[in-house]
């Protein structure tokens, strides 16, 4: 398998300004240095609860935040370094699917307007050819024909995610960042969604960054999962592994608010104390420190490492104290 | 072209609303009229018919009497059409002459028993509203100094819309220093205070100065001085649609800047601008007419409601015709466009006709 997608260091920070001549007085630190692989072909799940950095992590993957710093390398080029011209090219390769469907289709264009601006954009064949292609694109959503003519808002909610997610197919590319692309939507819709998606990964081997704060949705699509807290990346392992072996103390307390469908077991939940700190003046050492259960003095003065509890070959990144002595030989 | 059908909805609703309807094409039926005033209030016929030929002089250069036959006095002066129509009528061998409406231009002073005074409404000499202190028509003026006013307006709200929407989807989309930049300048412009630039620059300009280009000069200082309301809405609807995800969206697609602008934030921030626009009709006609009834306005002896206004108010007891007819005609061109202006604002209001969910 072949690294797509290598994100190394990755941080957004967004200003705050305030008092006299609009000076900078601090900063939103919704990403701070994260870092992750993604091979072609495969998904990784990111969760983490709301404000901890997942949108903006990934709208900064695709420059469309402006990282602060960090290395974003997609295919071998590294897009920090590209002028508009050459990232315009590149756009070709990575796409976007919205959370909101309402909100990603322009209310004033048709169906048929809406799937073809990409191929119109960066000039992608005759007119006729567009037109195919678009029919074919409706086609791989599973919506008619008939609706090429159309507006969004005689479109639900599912239709629409289809029509968003046939937009970011027009080009072809190879790395999609799905940002809660079900999270709008019916529990029995999101199924035929998420269903959608995982049919065109097999098809068309393109890798996605599936962004959901839905533990059980990001189960089902995911071969590896990162967990996000506070602007990091607490824990990042195989789906299978995360998900039966959880090691990080906030993954362990998501883990246990997974509803269990059985009256009669009764699971431990591990309730967390304290609200998340402000990403704005996030707390030194581990960001978790202030509510995580097993916090020990280190925690307070040095950041965590990245550790490695699984094998060379079946890694289990964890960034905590607790796993100090414990990182694969 | 297929419209949007919640445009084609939004027009359905606009002609269900009868009264702005009405007043709409009421309207539209006296502008483009006022368009041909010249074939309706003139002191030039529509058709002669001379010696078996017809002309038609409306808009020909000026003819001679002795063109038509007239000799003494009458035969190297422009022709009076009126006096020929009675000559002809007169002589009654198959010549005739057909006068507008009106035949009166607005300019002309037309005496009573050789004094030029102002005369009360009178069918026989067809001055259906009565004549003015210098003894002009008043309905012809009233008319042509509608045409002036209306094109004035319409002028004035498409050159205040284009600056104002262009610049202030600019300072939305790009923001940052550009953004307070014009903020603070617009702040300034706007607190210079407009009359004052509309008397200073027109007592510098020369008297030379044809008539046109008056006109121009004043619809230029108007819409310097008037387009910053404009930029205010644009931007923060700008600010707005740009952080949208179909914005963000053209974006990832690679879109150029201009086609983010013209095809996806332009088409919807500007269909609740033109609820504005007759609001903004209404108040350049008030202005214009407020103008004019100071006497900073169109130069005379250019036809306008205002002036006619401030003759009348001059001679309230002696002319009340005067100040009448310009009163009624004032408050029925505002009536109209008011109710259109409200029909539009409900045809296209937000809350029944949300673009989004």
């Amino acid at each position: 398998m072949s690294t797509l997608l290598k994100v190394v260091d990755l941080k957004k920070y967004f200003p705050v300004r305030g008092g006299m001549f609009h000076r900078v007085v601090a900063h939103v630190k919704a990403v701070d240095g994260v870092s992750f692989e993604l091979e072609k072909g495969r998904t990784l799940g990111l969760v983490g609860e709301s404000g901890c950095g997942k949108s903006t992590l990934g709208r900064a993957v695709l420059r469309l935040h402006e990282p602060t710093s960090g290395q974003i390398i997609l295919n071998g080029d590294d897009l920090m370094t590209l002028n508009r011209e050459a990232l315009t090219a590149h756009r070709r390769q990575m796409q976007i699917i919205f959370q909101d469907p309402y909100a990603s289709l322009s209310p004033r264009r048709t169906v048929a307007q809406t799937i073809q601006e990409p191929l119109d954009v960066h000039k992608i064949g005759t007119p006729r050819e567009r037109e195919k292609k678009v029919e074919e694109l409706l086609d791989v959503v599973g919506l008619r024909k008939q609706v090429l003519s159309r507006y969004p808002h005689e479109f639900s909610g599912g239709q629409r995610q289809r029509i968003g997610i046939a937009r970011s197919l027009a080009l072809n590319p190879n790395f999609i960042v799905a940002d809660e692309p079900v999270s709008a939507l019916d529990v029995s819709v999101q199924s035929q969604v998420l269903n959608l998606i995982a049919r065109l990964q097999r098809e068309h081997g393109i890798s996605f960054l599936f962004i959901s704060h839905d533990l059980a949705v990001i189960q089902h699509v995911s071969d590896d999962v990162g967990v996000m807290y506070l602007g990091r990346l607490v824990e990042l392992a195989s789906a299978d592994d995360l998900y039966r072996k959880p090691r990080h103390p906030y993954t362990k307390a998501l883990m246990s608010a997974i509803p269990v469908p059985d009256p009669k077991k009764k699971s431990k939940r591990i309730i967390l104390g304290g609200d998340v700190p402000s990403p704005m003046n996030p707390p030194p050492g581990c960001p978790f420190h202030t509510r995580c259960p097993d916090a020990m003095p280190r925690c307070k003065e040095a950041v965590p490492p990245r550790i490695n509890v699984g094998s060379e070959d079946q890694p289990h990144f964890v960034d905590c104290h607790l796993f100090a002595d414990e990182s694969a030989t | 072209m297929r419209l949007n059908p919640l445009t084609a909805r939004k027009l359905r609703r606009f002609r269900e609303i009868k009264r702005g309807y009405y007043s709409f094409i009421l309207l539209v039926t006296l502008t483009v009229l006022s368009l041909f005033a010249e074939l309706l209030i003139n002191d030039k016929p529509l058709i002669i018919s001379y010696d078996g030929q017809l002309t038609f002089p409306t808009y020909s250069a000026v003819r001679l009497g002795v063109d038509f036959g007239l000799g003494g006095d009458a035969a190297n002066v422009p022709v009076d059409y009126r006096d020929l129509q009675r000559r002809f009528r007169e002589a009654d061998n198959g010549d005739f002459v057909v006068m507008p409406l009106v035949p009166y231009n607005p300019y002309e002073n037309s005496e009573v028993d050789g004094i030029i005074r102002s005369t009360g409404p009178n069918m026989e000499r067809q001055h259906y509203l009565g004549t003015d202190t210098t003894g002009r028509d008043i309905l012809a003026r009233l008319f042509y100094g509608f045409r002036t006013a209306i094109l004035f307006s319409i002028a004035f709200t498409v050159l205040t819309y284009l600056i104002g929407i262009a610049l202030g989807c600019m300072m939305g989309y790009f923001g940052g220093i550009f953004d307070l930049l014009f903020q603070r300048i617009i702040e300034i412009w706007s607190n210079i205070p407009f009359l004052y630039m509309v008397i200073i620059v027109f007592s510098v300009i020369p008297a030379t100065f044809s008539i046109p280009t008056r006109i121009t000069i004043l619809l230029v200082i108007m819409v310097l001085f008037s387009w910053t309301f404009m930029t205010y809405y644009m931007r923060t609807e700008t600010y707005r649609e740009k952080a949208r995800d179909y914005a963000l969206a053209a974006r990832v697609l690679g879109a150029s800047t201009p086609r983010i602008i013209f095809r996806h934030i332009l088409p919807n921030t500007i269909s609740t601008v033109v609820t504005f626009i007759p609001f903004t009709v209404v108040a350049a006609i008030t202005a214009i007419t407020a103008l004019d009834f100071l006497g900073w306005g169109l130069p005379p002896p250019t036809p306008s409601i205002g002036e006619l206004l401030k003759q009348g108010t001059a001679n309230l007891t002696t002319a009340p015709w005067i100040v009448t007819s310009a009163f009624v005609a004032l408050v029925l061109i505002l009536t109209l466009v008011t109710f259109i202006g409200e029909a539009i604002r409900e045809a296209f209001d937000p809350k029944k006709f949300t673009i989004y969910r």
